[in-house]
C-alpha cells in the first residue's frame, strides 16, 4: 500500500513536470548521492586550499610569471571546488573572481566585463526563448510528439536527440543556443522516463551527456561548426601555407564525429550509466498510452505556441543565415543579437507571449559562467596555458619519433588540454600556432597535424566549466560532475582512437598525414 | 608636439645618413638593482656605405659607449632625445658592405619610475618595479630582425608583462615577449621579426621581489582547519 501511494505520488509529480508550468533551472545544490561524495565534499574545500597553496608557493621556472603562477593556483582551486562540490558552484566562481583580483592575477575590470561578455548575454538571451517554448507548451508538444513517435524504447528516444543535434549542429553555429533550444525538450523526456532533479536515474543521465556530447562534437563536422574552428582555418592558412576548403573539413570531420556519438550512444547506456530493462519504458503509470493521450489532449495549436513558433523560427532564420546579413541588411546579426530580438519581441506588451517574471532566469547560471569565463581568461592572458603547452611539448623530443606515436601526443594534448581552459578560442589561439610551428621544425606537413588538431576544438566535453551547453544542461541537476567527467573522458579517449585510427588509414589514403611509422628526414 | 618633432627630426637625420640596412640587431640588458643596467649590442648590417650609419637604441640615457666588434677605423658616437637616441657608426672607406658593428654602453634608465605623485594613489605593490625597453625603428630601411634579452637583478621575478608592441601578426607565433632563462638568470625576451621605418618594439614587465608572503598559507591552514570543524556533520553518521 506504501509502495502504491509512493508510486502514485511519483506520477503525480512526474505529471505535474510535464505540465512545465513549474519548471527552473534550479539553484539548489544537488544533494550528495552516498558516503563516498560527502566525504569527497568535506574534503574538497581543504583539497582545493592545499592545490592552490601548493602552485602558489611551488619555486616557478623562470619562463612563468608570477601572475601566471598565482592564476593557476586559484583556477586549480576553482577546478577541485567545482568537482567536489563543497558549496554550490556559483559560491565557487564568485570566490575564484576575488581570488583573482587579491592575487593580481587580473585587473578589477578585467574581472568584471566578463559578466559583459558576449556568451553570457547569448545564454540570458536563449533562456527567455527558452522559457517562452516551456509558457506556451511548445516545448511539451514537441516532447511529446517525439516520445509518441521514438520513445518505444529509451534507447531510440535518446537517438532521436543525436539525430537532431547532429541536424542543428550545421545550421546553428552557436552551441548555446542549441543546448537551450533543446534543453525544454531534454526535460519532460526526461521527465517522461522518471528522471528529474530530485532523483535523477540512468536515463536523465544519458539523456543529458548524450546531449552535451552531441552538442559540442558535432560542431567539429563542418568548419563552420564554431568560431573557433574558423580561426583554426586561418591560422592554418596564414602559418601553414594550406588554404582548407568546406568539403576538405568536413571529410574527414564529420565520420569522427558522428562515429564517435554513435559510439558513445551505445556505451553510455550499456557501460557507463546502464538503463535497465524496466528503464527501457516511460515511467508514467501507464506507460506510452498515457504520453499519447497527453499528447492527443493538447489539441491543435494555441495562438501563444503559434506565436512562439513565429518567434523562435525568426530567430532561428537569422542563425541559419548569419553569412547573408552583410549583403541583406549592410550589418551582422550576430547569433546574441538575433536572440535579443526574439527577446524583444517576447516580452512585448500584448504582442508578446511572456512577463519579465516569466523568464526565470537563472543567474546562478550565469555567475558559474562568469566566473569560469574569468579564470579561463586569466590563465590565457597571464601566459599560464601558453606555457603549460610549451612545457609539454618542449619536455618531449618529436623529431626522434616516428609521425604516428608524435600524432597521438600531440592529439590527446589537443583534446584533454580543454580541461584546463574554458574558452575554445583561447585555446585555438595557443594551440595551433604551437602545432603549426611544431610540425615544420620537426619537418612535417603542417596540415598533416594542424587539421586534425583542429577537428579536437569542439570537444569540450569533461567537465560542467569545459563550455557553455555544458554549464546549462550541469544546472539540471541530472548529474554529477563526477558523471560528466567519466562520460567526458570516455567520449575524447574514443574520439583520440578513432583519430589515431584515421590518421593510420584513410587520412593518409587521402594524403593527409604521411605513413603512420613515417620518421622525420 | 615637442615629442613628435624630435622623432620626426630623428628620422630624417637617419635617412639622410645611410641607405645601410640592419639584417638583424640582438641587444642584452643586464639590469642593475639600483635601476641602472649594462647594455651590448651585436648589429649586422647589409648594404653599408663607408660614411655615417645610424643605429636607433631604445633609451634615454647613454655612457660608457665602446666598440666590442666592427671594421678598423669605426667612430661610434651616441646622441639621445626624448627617451629615444641613436649609435652613429662611421664607417671607414674600404669596409665591407656586410659587417657586423657590436658595442656596448651603460643606461640609467632601465626601470620606469613608478612613485607615485603626492596624492595619488600608488598602482604597484611596494618593491615592484617596472623594466621598460622600447626602439623606434628611425632607419629608412626595415629591421629585419630585432632581439632585446633583458637580465632581471638577483631578487626580483617577473609578476606580468605589461606591454608587448608591436602585436603579433596574422602568420606570426607568439608570444612578443617571452619570460625565459637567460644564462642561469631569470630574464625576458623581446622577438620583432620585421620593425618598419616608425615602428617601435617594446615591452614592459613588472618585477616583484622573489618570496612570496606566508599570508596565504596562514589563512589557508586556518581556513581549511575552520571548515573541517565546523562542517563536520557533513560526514557524520546518520543520528549522531
Amino acid at each position: 500500500m506504501a509502495v502504491q501511494a509512493a508510486t502514485l505520488t511519483q506520477d503525480d509529480r512526474l505529471l505535474e513536470l510535464l505540465d512545465m508550468e513549474k519548471m527552473t533551472l534550479s539553484s539548489k545544490g544537488r544533494e550528495a548521492q552516498g558516503p563516498a561524495e560527502r566525504w569527497m565534499r568535506y574534503l574538497g574545500f581543504p583539497g582545493g586550499i592545499g592545490v592552490f597553496l601548493l602552485l602558489y608557493y611551488l619555486p616557478a621556472g623562470a619562463g612563468l610569471s608570477g601572475a601566471a603562477q598565482a592564476g593557476a593556483a586559484c583556477f586549480a582551486l576553482a577546478l577541485v571546488w567545482w568537482v567536489t562540490e563543497p558549496f554550490p558552484t556559483y559560491v565557487t566562481s564568485l570566490a575564484l573572481m576575488f581570488l583573482l583580483l587579491v592575487t593580481r592575477t587580473a585587473a578589477p575590470k578585467a574581472i568584471m566585463d566578463v559578466l559583459g561578455m558576449e556568451v553570457i548575454w547569448l545564454n540570458l538571451l536563449a533562456f527567455i526563448l527558452s522559457a517562452m517554448l516551456v509558457k506556451t507548451r511548445l516545448a511539451k508538444r514537441m516532447a511529446l510528439g517525439l516520445v509518441v513517435r521514438f520513445g518505444h524504447k529509451a534507447s531510440w528516444a535518446l537517438m532521436a536527440f543525436l539525430l537532431i543535434q547532429m541536424v542543428l549542429a550545421p545550421l546553428i553555429p552557436a552551441t548555446a543556443a542549441r543546448c537551450v533550444m533543446t534543453l525544454p525538450l531534454m526535460l519532460v523526456v526526461a521527465a517522461i522516463y522518471g528522471s528529474t532533479e530530485e532523483a535523477p536515474n540512468a536515463f536523465g543521465k544519458n539523456l543529458m551527456l548524450l546531449n552535451l556530447i552531441c552538442i559540442s562534437v558535432l560542431s567539429s563536422m563542418t568548419m563552420t561548426g564554431s568560431s573557433a574552428n574558423l580561426i583554426a582555418v586561418g591560422l592554418i592558412q596564414s602559418m601553414g601555407g594550406h588554404r582548407i576548403y568546406y568539403m576538405d573539413w568536413v571529410r574527414v570531420g564529420a565520420p569522427i564525429a558522428i562515429a564517435t556519438t554513435l559510439v558513445m550512444w551505445i556505451l553510455g547506456q550499456k557501460l557507463l550509466f546502464r538503463i535497465p530493462e524496466a528503464g527501457q519504458v516511460p515511467r508514467l503509470a501507464g506507460g506510452l498510452d498515457v504520453v499519447r493521450k497527453k499528447y492527443s489532449e493538447m489539441g491543435p495549436l494555441s495562438a501563444g505556441e503559434r506565436k512562439a513558433l513565429v518567434i523562435f523560427g525568426l530567430v532561428l532564420f537569422l542563425w541559419m543565415t548569419d553569412v547573408f546579413h552583410m549583403r541583406w541588411f549592410g550589418v551582422e546579426i550576430t547569433a546574441p543579437f538575433a536572440a535579443l530580438l526574439g527577446a524583444v519581441i517576447v516580452l512585448f506588451p500584448r504582442w508578446g507571449v511572456l512577463q519579465w517574471a516569466e523568464a526565470d532566469i537563472p543567474w546562478h547560471l550565469l555567475i558559474f559562467s562568469a566566473g569560469a569565463y574569468a579564470g579561463g581568461l586569466a590563465l590565457d592572458d597571464t601566459g599560464a596555458a601558453e606555457w603549460a603547452v610549451r612545457m609539454l611539448f618542449g619536455g618531449i623530443n618529436l623529431k626522434a619519433l616516428p609521425f604516428g606515436v608524435a600524432f597521438t601526443f600531440i592529439m590527446a594534448v589537443m583534446m584533454y588540454s580543454h580541461l584546463l581552459t574554458t574558452s575554445k578560442t583561447v585555446r585555438t589561439m595557443i594551440m595551433i600556432p604551437i602545432i603549426i610551428t611544431l610540425s615544420k621544425a620537426i619537418g612535417w606537413d603542417p596540415v598533416s597535424l594542424a587539421l586534425p588538431a583542429a577537428l579536437c576544438i569542439d570537444w569540450v566535453v569533461g567537465l560542467p566549466i569545459s563550455g557553455k551547453p555544458n554549464v546549462v544542461l550541469f544546472s539540471t541537476n541530472q548529474y554529477s560532475v563526477m558523471d560528466n567527467f567519466k562520460y567526458g573522458m570516455l567520449t575524447c579517449t574514443i574520439g583520440l582512437l578513432i583519430l589515431v585510427g584515421s590518421a593510420a588509414t584513410w587520412f593518409h589514403w587521402l594524403g593527409i598525414t604521411p605513413a603512420f611509422w613515417a620518421v622525420p628526414q | 608636439m615637442k615629442r613628435s618633432a624630435l622623432a620626426i627630426g630623428l628620422l630624417l637625420f637617419a635617412s639622410a645618413a645611410s641607405a645601410a640596412e640592419i639584417r638583424s640587431y640582438a641587444v642584452r640588458i643586464e639590469a642593475h638593482p639600483d635601476g641602472s643596467g649594462s647594455v651590448s649590442a651585436v648589429v649586422q648590417i647589409e648594404s653599408a656605405t663607408p660614411g655615417a650609419i645610424a643605429i636607433p637604441l631604445g633609451f634615454a640615457t647613454v655612457a660608457d659607449l665602446r666598440m666590442i666588434e666592427g671594421p678598423a677605423g669605426t667612430v661610434l658616437s651616441a646622441s639621445a632625445a626624448n627617451g629615444q637616441s641613436l649609435v652613429q657608426a662611421v664607417v671607414p672607406g674600404g669596409a665591407p658592405a656586410a659587417l657586423t658593428i657590436a658595442f656596448a654602453f651603460t643606461t640609467k634608465d632601465v626601470f620606469l619610475p613608478v612613485a607615485p605623485a603626492s596624492g595619488e594613489k600608488s598602482t604597484l605593490p611596494e618593491g615592484s618595479r617596472v623594466l621598460r625597453h622600447a626602439v623606434m625603428n628611425s632607419q629608412p630601411a626595415p629591421i629585419r630582425s630585432y632581439k632585446a634579452e633583458a637580465v632581471f637583478p638577483e631578487g626580483l621575478r617577473a609578476h606580468a608583462v605589461r606591454e608587448a608592441l608591436p602585436r603579433l601578426r596574422k602568420a606570426e607565433a607568439g608570444p612578443r615577449v617571452l619570460l625565459d632563462d637567460i644564462d642561469g638568470k631569470t630574464g625576458a625576451r623581446l622577438q620583432v621579426d620585421r620593425l618598419l621605418q616608425g615602428e617601435s618594439a617594446s615591452m614592459q614587465v613588472e618585477l616583484v621581489p622573489q618570496g612570496r608572503s606566508v599570508a596565504w598559507l596562514i589563512a589557508g591552514l586556518v581556513l581549511s582547519l575552520a571548515y573541517l570543524v565546523y562542517f563536520r556533520d557533513l560526514v557524520a553518521r546518520r543520528g549522531q
